[in-house]
């Protein structure tokens, strides 16, 4: 499960891994700092490195140099995911543990933070889960909700721009409280494309999912968001409830 | 069954929002993200449905501005990190 390799992403939001490596191609100009070609060579060589006959010491510095640049990110998505710091801080434990052992297996020059998403996602779902006792979503049910969907119909014109300039000013908590509100599958699915940026097909990788059902999660996630932080609104006197209702 | 003039535009509508989010994720095929960019010319409802569902996505992304993993933390899997490899280098040497 742990050496399935996510290949880069090419859309916008995964740019930023492969930027070091693209960014290789000007190593003969002069203007280069010296510090940038170091950093540059390693990467390259840690990009196209051969797993089976690297030491153990090569292989460890090289997940310090790969890894823990992510721990930041890691940790936020693991405060997002548990939604208390001493779980987030076990989970990043465990999710680092466990990609150390692997690392063997992660393909170099692959995506690495989509590879270690997955591992703190599968870790999320084996220990936390389990211990939450939350009942698991039905994606039987998603697909059929997320069909339901089609029936959908859009409110009357003119009131939505003043409702999402009013959403435009609820605080960031607020937003933080409504994505910890809705179901934890959607919670991530919402959490990875809109924070990280991932494509659905990454994020059907790091999920384990068919990618119908990243976008059933998303689409209900969303609205999920969408009607808790109208509340809000509605609840801060934002957006007068007749409006909010119409 | 007479169909009202506004049953096409109305499904158009239907259509177009059921598919906004892949739209926002910039995940809709060429065909159907000209097709929604058309509607959205010419739909205010449905354009203003647009904005509120990008407003969104942008919410989350500056709630979920990234933070600081606590020290303790980093020291803690890095110590991990060299312990393994102190570990196994001497059991390599005693062989």
């Amino acid at each position: 499960m742990l050496s399935t390799a996510v290949t880069p992403g090419e859309r916008a939001g995964a740019s930023a891994l492969v930027a070091p490596h693209l960014g290789w191609s000007v190593m003969d100009t002069d203007q280069t700092p010296l510090e940038d070609l170091e950093t540059g060579a390693l990467a390259e060589a840690d990009a196209t490195v051969d797993v089976a006959t690297e030491t153990t010491e090569a292989r460890a510095a090289r997940f310090e140099r790969e890894a823990m640049p992510l721990l930041d990110q890691m940790y936020s998505a693991a405060l997002r995911t548990t939604r208390n710091p001493t779980d987030a801080e076990d989970l990043v434990q465990e999710t680092y543990a466990k990609a150390f052992a692997a690392f063997h297996q992660y393909r170099p020059g692959t995506n690495l933070k989509a590879w270690m998403y997955r591992i703190l996602t599968n870790s999320y779902i084996n220990s936390y889960r389990k211990k939450q006792r939350q009942p698991l979503e039905s994606d039987a049910a998603e697909v059929e909700d997320y069909q339901l969907a089609r029936a959908a119909s859009h409110h009357s014109k003119g009131l939505r721009s003043a409702e999402t300039e009013a959403l435009d000013h609820l605080p960031d908590s607020d937003v933080k409280e409504a994505l910890a509100s809705i179901g934890e599958d959607f919670r991530m699915a919402v959490y990875l494309a809109d924070v990280e940026g991932f494509s659905y097909k990454e994020i059907a990788e790091i999920m384990d999912t068919p990618i119908g059902t990243v976008m059933s999660r998303l689409h209900r996630g969303r609205k999920q968001l969408r009607e808790l932080l109208t509340d809000y609104a509605v609840g801060r006197g934002v957006i007068p409830a007749q409006e909010a209702r119409s | 069954m007479n169909q009202p003039p506004t049953q096409d535009r109305a499904a158009d509508c239907a259509d177009v929002v059921l598919r906004l989010f892949e739209f926002v994720d910039n995940e809709t095929g060429p065909l159907d993200r000209d097709r929604i960019q058309e509607h959205l010319d010419e739909c205010g409802s449905c354009l203003a449905e647009y904005e509120r569902d990008l407003l969104i996505k942008a919410l989350v992304r500056r709630a979920c501005a990234c933070e600081e993993a606590p020290p303790a933390l980093r020291s803690q899997i890095l110590t991990r990190i060299t312990t393994t490899v102190t570990y196994v280098e001497q059991r390599q040497h005693r062989g």
